[in-house]
């Protein structure tokens, strides 16, 4: 790929209006249109935006889809999520390593093609999926990867891959008020204008809705108090930073219900007075993009967004897609809003939370995608739109993968069971139930009768269920190492506390494991719970631990019952000097 | 909104707009912590400052004081979590107290000390980060960089020049320069910066300055004693003797200098005492060259850095009750572990071949020899390991009072003041 380096920088400089917090925009797309970004690229960004160097460096170095050393001309990303190893990504991207000879992780000489592994891309359950130059695919079996190493070896354009490859459908299968509802474009805009700010949060305030994105936090207090806030500016955002292994939910609401979700914004925008809303969309999303943009073009167009909406003098909103560029931390709320500003993803000290400052330090309502779209509908049709037989006041979409036979989106009463799940989804020979993904709940089948509800189990909808044949102690090592992965690297104890769970319990897989170890894990595990800066660290060992409190025979019987065991390997530390040994008696 | 909060059970009084540590720095209250100071915003990153505030565990740094709050500091709970990150840090980089300039001077050292940390007890990380040296006055040693972002704010908010910056994340996280090469000659810094003078720990000297001040003399070598004892681990099953039999002690250096066994002979003249109730196997007291069976308590110097060591090591923990690691080196590799990081072969040829005054350069290939290993390691990370007995080397007295509590069957303690780094 010949790209006049300079030619891109410059051509996104000016496309982003040389706006500094627009970088890692320019960044990311400077990375796609040319697989590298390259010294002299830093260079001319940094005097064009009069920012050191190093920062610019410090961003490339925290996202993972950012990168100053080339990647391949066809750059895949096999996705390491625990639910596309059990669909076989391993074997699938070793495969593909072996077809084009290269090793996994590293580009290959001629600069072809490079295969690596990444956090979960939100295609759970049509796995494995990979990335290829940032567009994904689904369903990558044995025979998929053939053609691709294929189509690779003769440099054939991405863009003359098969169409279907590309094709991501949502697999929808229950659906409720959310999912069922055809809404009339502007129908939820229209009515807000009608009703005013005041009616429209009274009414979400009688629906009951809460977060969707995992804490629950009541929607219409949140849009009240920032609708409260002394400022001319506010902003609305929404998280389509859906990066918790296992959940897909959001994918499938931006595919097939992306009016809910502008819908939802708009009104939000309106309701807090708010003039602008950003969508924050994962990098690994990026094959939603094109459509996202064009139907905000087409809101446009009939004066749903832009100024004075539908007519109404004063009433000006307008929403921007801003991408991720590979952070799992950007999913909090704070680091998104850092990310959004061209900043490293890290969580900001809270408080002042975002309601109150926010983007650019102004009150910012940052809201879920499916929270949006619930907002549309209870909006446009009144708090009733949620109303389940009386008594059950709000739903979710769960997504719902794993070893089950119907994998896929369902919405669902709060006040299912989860014995009622794995009926809807045919699980029949259910282990174990990740709820809430990484982060959130191993169950057992003893807790088969926990409902969801914001009591119980609260969670932001995923479902990863396992069968009796899979090994719960590699499903929690990988969760253990997605943490690790993840920490954004702020506070000590999530920073060193992933990298030190992991060496331990990759001993205790390594079958090196003692009693010792799984103390160790515990005490370590209390630290990380108190002293960590986010979420992230503060749950990053719970699989392991929950895993070994409700499964203990998965790592007792790789521990046996030894007390202590060293994790030092004699043979692999002489290892070199054995070779310089026989290296020197040759000559 | 001024007033005041508890810390601890003491009211202290806190101006508008303070945080918690603000509050208890003004009142000479100490809450430990590394990234926290008092010319600087704050960062909340070391949260070695963690309190109990309200009922909630908070970083006390970015903590807001309202009247009445009611905080907890100095408690059992708060002070393990704070050693355990001090022991996090310790791994995380290279901290080698006695082969480190800063030692005395240094924040993580005392807060070290002042927590009661022995021992190091989860696995080194061995960090190989890239040390800058370009600068004519000032070194940047990374492996020592705690991420404290005190460098980073100095520069940015004090000198005006925006030096430094945090790049990466997760392990990958390091400490990056601004300067068109990246590297601190062509940075602008200069040795009057605040950014050059702030770094609580090793990472950022000035060159030609190290062991400026002798020991005794240095900042944090007056220490804040802030409990009498440090606990040591519980003995499960005491030693019990008949009337008139001796304890048994062996001992032995593995990668050290003897220097942790010429201090034990510092014990001077209760070398008699000790003598009337132990007896002494394998130590080079007497040239006893293996242990002859199973003893009470082995005493271990030196890291572990080729297979007769671990061979070594091996038959102590077998025939050995209670096995003490005695030292920096015993404790975490020490000097011999500054090799570690750099490619074995290197180490041979400098030996071997390249070094001044060798004739007949040749690297050994003998099989009797035993093998170098990779790096050096500390011995608790090959056999489990009872005790820590730190410092470089730790004092006669150290030696005297962990001996004399075994043999009269108490539950060992180290005074405070015997606990050393350096």
């Amino acid at each position: 790929m010949n790209v006049d380096s300079s030619a891109v920088v410059r051509d996104r400089l000016a496309h982003y209006n040389r706006d500094p917090g627009m970088v890692l925009q320019m960044l990311r797309d400077i990375q796609l249109a040319q697989n590298v970004i390259r010294p002299s690229d830093i260079r001319i960004l940094s005097e064009s935006l009069n920012m050191p160097r190093a920062k610019i460096k410090a961003l490339i170095d925290f996202y993972s889809f950012l990168h100053d050393s080339p990647r391949g001309r066809y750059d895949i990303y096999f996705s390491d999520s625990i639910t596309d190893h059990m669909l076989g990504s391993r074997e699938r991207a070793a495969q593909l390593c072996a077809a084009l000879g290269v090793e996994l992780g590293v580009p290959n000489a001629d600069g072809l093609v490079s295969v690596a592994l990444t956090s979960c891309t939100g295609l759970c359950e049509r796995g494995p999926a990979v990335l290829v130059n940032g567009t994904a695919i689904d369903r990558v079996d044995e025979a998929r990867v053939a053609e691709m190493a294929k189509l690779i070896k003769h440099n054939v354009p991405l863009m003359e891959w098969p169409l279907e490859w590309f094709v991501i459908n949502d697999a929808l299968r229950r659906k409720g008020p959310l999912l069922d509802s055809h809404m009339r474009k502007g129908e939820a805009v229209e009515r807000a204008i009608e009703v005013g700010s005041h009616q429209v949060i009274a009414e979400l305030k009688a629906s009951g809705l809460r977060g969707c994105g995992g804490a629950g936090f009541p929607t219409w207090r949140k849009w009240d108090i920032c609708r409260s806030t002394h400022t001319e500016q506010r902003y609305v955002v929404c998280n389509a930073d859906e990066g918790e292994p296992g959940t897909f939910k959001d994918r499938a609401l931006l595919n097939t219900y992306a009016r809910h979700v502008f819908e939802g914004m708009t009104v939000c925008g309106l309701a807090i007075g708010a003039s602008q809303g950003y969508l924050y969309l994962r990098h690994e999303y990026e094959f939603l993009r094109e459509r996202l943009e064009r139907r905000l073009e087409r809101r446009r167009e009939v004066n749903l967004l832009g100024r004075n909406i539908l007519g109404h003098h004063g009433i000006n909103f307008d929403i921007e897609i801003v991408m991720g560029a590979g952070s799992y931390v950007c999913g909090e709320e704070s680091a998104l809003i850092e990310s959004m500003e061209g900043k490293r993803g890290i969580p900001r000290i809270r408080p002042p939370f975002p309601v109150t400052h926010g983007y650019k330090g102004l009150p910012t309502v940052v809201n879920n995608v499916e929270t949006f779209c619930y907002a549309t509908g209870i909006v446009a049709r009144g708090p009733e739109f949620v109303a389940h037989d009386g008594s059950e006041p709000c739903w979710k979409l769960l997504s719902i993968s794993g070893d089950c036979r119907s994998p896929g989106i369902y919405e669902v009463p709060l006040g299912t069971t989860i014995r009622e799940v794995t009926e809807m989804c045919g699980a029949d020979d259910v282990q174990a139930i990740q709820v809430g993904g990484p982060g959130g709940l191993l169950i057992s089948t003893d807790e088969l009768d926990r409902v969801l509800s914001f009591d119980d189990l609260n969670t932001a909808g995923s479902f990863i269920i396992f069968d009796g044949s899979r090994d719960l102690l590699e499903v929690a090592l990988n969760f253990t190492k997605f943490f690790k992965h993840e920490s954004c690297g702020f506070c000590t104890p999530c920073r060193v506390g992933t990298k030190l769970m992991v060496a331990m319990a990759d001993k205790i897989a390594d079958g090196h494991g003692a009693r010792v170890d799984v103390e160790q894990m515990q005490r370590l595990h209390h630290l990380m719970t108190q002293a960590s800066h986010c979420g992230l660290g503060q749950r990053a060992a719970v699989p392991i631990l929950t895993t070994y409190e409700k499964f203990p025979e998965s790592i007792n019987r790789r521990i046996g019952d030894a007390e202590y065991k060293p994790a030092f390997d004699v043979e692999a530390a002489i290892e070199r000097s054995r070779q310089i040994v026989a290296e020197e008696s040759k000559s | 909104m001024s007033g005041r909060i508890r810390i601890d059970g003491v009211s202290i009084p806190f101006a508008d707009g303070q945080t918690v540590i603000q509050a208890a720095y003004d009142a000479g209250v100490h809450i430990p912590h590394l990234c926290y100071h008092p010319d600087y915003a704050a960062n909340g990153s070391c949260k070695l400052c963690t309190c109990q505030i309200d009922g909630r565990q908070v970083s006390s740094c970015t903590t807001k004081a309202t009247d009445g709050m009611v905080v907890e500091s100095n408690t059992e709970e708060l002070n393990s979590e704070r050693r355990a990150l001090t022991q996090l840090l310790f791994v995380e980089g290279n901290h080698h107290c006695p082969s480190c300039e800063a030692s005395g001077n240094c924040e993580l050292q005392n807060q070290a000390y002042r927590l009661g940390m022995t021992a190091l007890i989860f696995p080194d990380f061995t960090a190989g980060r890239a040390t800058d040296a370009t600068h004519p006055d000032i070194l940047l040693n990374r492996d020592r960089c705690i991420y404290c972002e005190l460098c980073v704010r100095a520069s940015r908010d004090t000198d005006g020049k925006d030096i430094f910056c945090i790049s990466g994340r997760s392990e990958n996280k390091s400490l990056a320069i601004n300067s068109d090469n990246g590297m601190l000659d062509e940075s602008g810094l200069t040795v009057d910066d605040a950014a050059a003078n702030v770094c609580p720990v090793g990472a950022i000297i000035k060159k030609r300055q190290g062991f400026r001040k002798p020991i005794g003399q240095r900042d944090y070598d007056a220490r804040q004693v802030t409990h009498n004892k440090v606990r040591l681990p519980e003995i499960k099953t005491p030693l019990v003797k008949a009337p008139g039999e001796k304890v048994t002690v062996a001992t032995c250096s593995l990668a050290g200098c003897f220097g942790c066994h010429m201090s034990f002979l510092d014990i001077d003249e209760r070398i008699i005492q000790l003598a009337e109730r132990v007896s002494f196997d394998r130590s080079p007291i007497n040239d006893i060259k293996h242990i002859s069976g199973p003893v009470d308590i082995g005493l271990v110097e030196g890291g572990v850095c080729n297979t007769e060591n671990i061979e070594t090591l091996r038959e102590f923990r077998d025939n050995c009750g209670i096995l003490i690691s005695v030292g920096a080196c015993a404790m975490d590799g020490g000097v011999p572990a500054l090799r570690n990081g750099l490619d074995v072969r290197d180490l041979l040829e400098e030996s071997y071949i390249n070094g001044r005054g060798i004739e007949n350069p040749q690297i050994p290939v003998d099989r009797e020899l035993p093998y170098i290993l990779e790096k050096v390691s500390p011995i608790h990370e090959v056999v489990k390991v009872d005790f820590f007995l730190p410092g470089c080397p730790p004092p006669a007295d150290a030696f005297w009072q962990i001996l004399t509590d075994i043999v009269d069957g108490r539950q060992p303690d180290l005074p405070y003041d015997l606990l050393q780094f350096d």
